[in-house]
């Protein structure tokens, strides 16, 4: 996959507004690999829904979106797992991490579907992140913060071209969005892989190519 | 997959599982007695006359005192069968050949014993007798002459003789390899044959050859065509029709009565276990649909962490699997534990019967087996389309 194009996309709620003043939202839009994307927006203007329409979670958008030719629409469930496990990464917002694991069985459930990481390279991880004494701890039982944490370390445990990260930051120090931004970095740069980050104000420190009003 | 499972085993309930194992334990085990019961039934009955189906019935005229003073005959005459024929619940009618001349026949068992006694024959028309035509064949001249003995004959050695004499009894099986000397006179011509035993009958109180054979053999030692009829063999549609009984009462005609009960008791045999297979069905279909029901609240209850699953990069064929795999897995301990109880209940009652029918050969289990594995399959198919279904329904939640 090497770009992401959306044809005067816009989410279904929002079709009858005439106000939009948008840099996405009813615009041809194209993201390209090896570039670093932030999406700036207030809440409730749609930022998660973007990521879910581009992750085939849901459809309730106007206007098309395009894996380089092909319409995401047409895609079936075959080409949408494969394209979870080897093309699009997405760090939701809400983390969707699975409480009753611990945050290492979490990491672990995506890298064993895929097996891109090795297991020292997970540990390291979590060690950069000031979380090594978290990974048997019922990720339930650990605050939002840690939790992020967790979530983008499983998040970078598959290849991809692309990673959206929704507001991977809200609720980490300075120090800690940076050892974050960092690991991003590095990975997106190791992969050649797009980047697209969103954020309503805390923005995670990136070299941006672009940064779009949504 | 130990990730996996470790997630969805969340929220099972023991409880409704065990209901459903049980249950359908239950009903599996009431289907598969059935058959095999019935396979088992059948095995006796057939025993009785694999040749002679049970809605044949035999006729002859009622033999008293006053028949035997005045002569009158017991013999069918023309208008008789034809007024027979007539009859609705009369399919197909056909004559006893009796035999016209004289036979006597010698049976030697190897060291055992040896018989020699004076008898007779009888033929039917050879669609009464439901044997490969092979076995029943005759050709003119031939010295081998296919026989059917009636059972009582067999009892009377073993029970009798063999018994009294200490000598071992014999099998059905064994005694049909053995041959039979016999030798037939008339018309001062003297001939030796050899009797094979095709089958053996309690239905038949005669000894029965090929039709073919005694037209050609009365021809030869008696120079008789056709003698007339003394007995009648009648094919009917319901060996339980009440008609029959009062036309033969009418007629002055006797049946071996006894046989009709049997055909009654097989009817009503047939009908109950028909009756407790369909509840032994009901109760596997209701297990069933515990069991669907269970799926289907496992999987609400755990439907974030499917939809969470999905969403990682997992097939819906791979979230799927742990909840198929948990059911065929109980469907495949059902049949398994039906199938031994089985073994068990079996070996009982065939216990018994083999006290009342000691020759009785005994089926194999295959037929329950059979029908076993493929309850199994429906059920664990279905079971693997509904699962798969409701994780589909599940990812098609937020697209549709």
């Amino acid at each position: 996959m090497e770009i992401i194009n959306l044809k005067a996309a816009i989410p279904e709620v929002f079709a009858q507004r005439t106000d939009i003043m948008s840099d996405v939202w009813l615009k041809d839009l194209s993201f390209e690999k090896n570039m670093c994307y932030l999406i700036e927006a207030n809440s409730g203007t749609g930022k998660s829904s973007l990521c879910s329409y581009v992750y085939g979670y849901r459809k309730d958008y106007q206007g098309r979106i395009f894996f380089d030719e092909e319409n995401i629409c047409e895609l079936n469930i075959k080409a949408w797992v494969e394209i979870r496990k080897k093309h699009l990464s997405l760090l939701w917002q809400e983390l969707r991490l699975f409480p009753e694991l611990t945050a290492l069985e979490n990491v672990l459930l995506k890298n064993k579907l895929t097996g891109f990481k090795k297991r020292k390279q997970i540990e390291e991880w979590f060690d950069r992140l000031g979380i090594d004494d978290k990974k048997n701890v019922l990720v339930g039982r650990m605050s939002f913060g840690q939790q992020q944490r967790v979530a983008l370390i499983r998040a970078l445990c598959q290849p991809f071209d692309f990673i959206f990260v929704d507001e991977p930051i809200s609720h980490l120090d300075d120090s800690n969005s940076q050892i974050m931004a960092e690991l991003l970095k590095e990975e997106v740069e190791h992969q050649g892989a797009g980047l697209v980050a969103t954020s309503i104000g805390k923005r995670m420190e990136l070299p941006y190519d672009a940064v779009l009003r949504l | 997959m130990k990730l996996v499972w470790k997630l969805l085993r969340q929220h099972i309930s023991v409880p409704q599982f065990a209901g459903f194992f049980f249950a359908n334990l239950v009903g599996m085990l009431i289907v598969l007695l059935g058959v095999q019961f019935y396979v088992d039934m059948q095995s006796v009955y057939n025993g009785e006359d694999s040749f002679m189906k049970d809605d044949y019935l035999i006729v002859n005229k009622q033999i008293g005192v006053v028949t035997t003073i005045t002569g009158q005959s017991n013999v069918f005459t023309k208008s008789e069968i034809k007024d027979l024929k007539k009859q609705k619940f009369v399919e197909k009618i056909g004559a006893f050949t009796p035999s016209a001349f004289d036979v006597s026949a010698r049976f030697d068992i190897e060291g055992l014993a040896k018989f020699s006694t004076e008898m007779f024959f009888e033929s039917v028309p050879d669609e009464f007798v439901d044997l490969k035509t092979d076995d029943w064949k005759y050709d003119e001249g031939d010295r081998m002459i296919p026989i059917i003995l009636p059972r009582n004959y067999l009892d009377l050695y073993n029970f009798g003789f063999a018994q009294s004499r200490n000598i071992p009894k014999l099998s059905e099986g064994v005694l049909g390899a053995m041959k039979l000397k016999i030798s037939i006179r008339g018309l001062e011509q003297n001939d030796e044959y050899e009797g094979r035993i095709v089958g053996f009958s309690n239905r038949l109180n005669t000894i029965l050859v090929p039709e073919r054979f005694m037209l050609w053999a009365n021809e030869k030692y008696a120079k008789k065509k056709a003698a007339e009829p003394t007995r009648l063999i009648l094919q009917v549609n319901n060996p339980t029709d009440e008609h029959i009984t009062s036309y033969l009462q009418e007629n002055n005609y006797v049946t071996d009565e006894s046989k009709l009960d049997a055909s009654k008791t097989t009817f009503i045999l047939r009908v109950v276990i028909g009756i407790v297979m369909a509840i032994g069905l009901i109760i596997s279909v209701l297990a069933f649909y515990i069991l669907m029901l269970s799926i289907y609240l496992l999987v609400e209850k755990n439907n974030t962490k499917l939809e969470n699953l999905l969403i990682l990069g997992y097939s819906p064929a791979k979230v799927s699997r742990p909840y198929q795999w948990l059911t065929v897995g109980l469907n495949l301990l059902v049949l398994l534990l039906a199938l031994a109880l089985l073994y068990v209940i079996r070996s009982i009652y065939l216990h018994q019967f083999q006290s009342f029918f000691p020759q009785l050969e005994i089926p194999t289990m295959w037929y329950a087996v059979a029908v076993g594995i493929v309850l199994f399959l429906i059920v664990s198919i279905f079971n693997i389309i509904a699962v798969k279904r409701k994780v589909l329904s599940i990812w098609n939640r937020k697209e549709s």
